[in-house]
């Protein structure tokens, strides 16, 4: 909170030239007032300025202006509506499935970095890559890439859309 | 603050009944709300058609966001989060720059009523338009979150943890913000004590 530099609170200068402060509040900054000219000088203009655009009138709303709202919600979100209205209940059965198949990519991803950040006792890992197919190490790079992507997709940096 | 608080979650619950599908939740919804959305942008990018066609934009994204509106915040800290992102998206890409009516020509008009209502003379329209042209010059010269959490703050009496929140930013960020802003518009507008 910024502070003047008698000490002054000025979100309480502030609130006391819009007339916010409570009577108590009041006649505290008032006897504060009659002793300090900077604080006097910054009321006096933050007064100035809150009766100025006080004055400051906007024009009304055109008439046509919920008319022309109306026009585009029927025109933009009915639109919407109807073109997913057939999709709703297809989107509804499949959203089960589809969160349990991400639940699944997500527990698969955590074993496998876990198993990656244990350290592997080098003898018995190289003894176990000597055993495997080359199909099988292919398969496994491939699967660790897709873990490793939606890993990016839904980690910290992730973030949703604005508003 | 407390009745604010009551209408604020009645406007969140106006919300979920748009969710559950009706619609004349949203007309009391628009209704509330679409002069102080209308007005803030107004004063965002300083030109009508542009704010109108902006606030449009933000009433579209709500209605839009109504299967998936969670009432985690005040409905209008969460309109004016809406509201704030849209007029400063638009500020940068330059969308206010199209030659459409300025509020200095609205002003005019405005004025002009109020002379041939007889409420203002001649002379004090031609004061009063001055005044406001400086107010609006000042405004505008501000960096556009500046100005946005100015405006909330004066019109439309937000809290600083709703400004705070409607900007994604901390509230001491938001302080710093604000007092800068209100720093430089003493600078330009003091004298109009």
């Amino acid at each position: 909170m910024s502070r003047m530099d008698c000490g002054e609170n000025e979100e309480a200068l502030m609130a006391y030239a819009a007339g916010g402060l409570d009577q108590a509040g009041r006649a505290n900054l008032e006897r504060h007032l009659a002793e300090c000219a900077t604080c006097r000088e910054l009321v006096g203009g933050q007064r100035a300025v809150w009766n100025a655009l006080g004055a400051w009138e906007a024009p009304p709303v055109s008439a046509d202006f919920d008319r022309r709202l109306y026009d585009r919600i029927e025109r933009e979100v009915s639109w919407w509506d109807r073109a997913l209205r057939p999709f709703r209940p297809a989107l509804a059965r499949q959203w089960l499935p589809i969160m349990a198949a991400a639940c699944l990519l997500l527990a698969a991803g955590v074993v496998v970095h876990r198993s990656a950040d244990v350290g592997p006792a080098p003898q018995k890992a190289s003894a176990q890559l000597e055993s495997l197919r080359p199909e099988q190490v292919d398969s496994a790079i491939v699967e660790m890439e897709t873990v490793q992507e939606f890993n990016g997709l839904v980690g910290p940096d992730a973030t949703g859309p604005a508003m | 603050m407390g009745g604010a608080t009551a209408t604020l979650d009645y406007d969140a619950e106006l919300m979920l009944r748009v969710r559950d599908g009706d619609g004349s939740s949203f007309a009391a919804l628009l209704s509330k709300h679409r002069l102080p959305v209308v007005h803030f942008l107004c004063r965002m990018v300083q030109n009508q058609a542009v704010a109108e066609e902006l606030a449009q934009e933000v009433f579209l994204r709500v209605y839009r966001s109504r299967n998936s509106y969670e009432p985690s915040a005040k409905f209008t800290t969460w309109l004016f989060r809406i509201a704030s992102h849209t007029a400063l998206n638009a500020l940068r890409d330059g969308k206010k720059e199209r030659g459409q009516e300025s509020l200095d020509d609205v002003a005019e008009g405005s004025l002009g009523r109020q002379i041939a209502d007889g409420r203002l003379s001649v002379e004090e329209s031609m004061v009063a338009g001055d005044r406001q042209a400086e107010v609006r010059r000042a405004v505008a010269a501000l960096p556009a979150k500046q100005r946005a959490a100015v405006l909330m703050h004066k019109y439309e009496e937000m809290e600083y943890s709703q400004i705070a929140k409607a900007l994604n930013c901390s509230e001491s960020a938001l302080k710093s913000l604000l007092f800068r802003a209100y720093e430089t518009l003493r600078a330009r507008l003091a004298h109009m004590a």
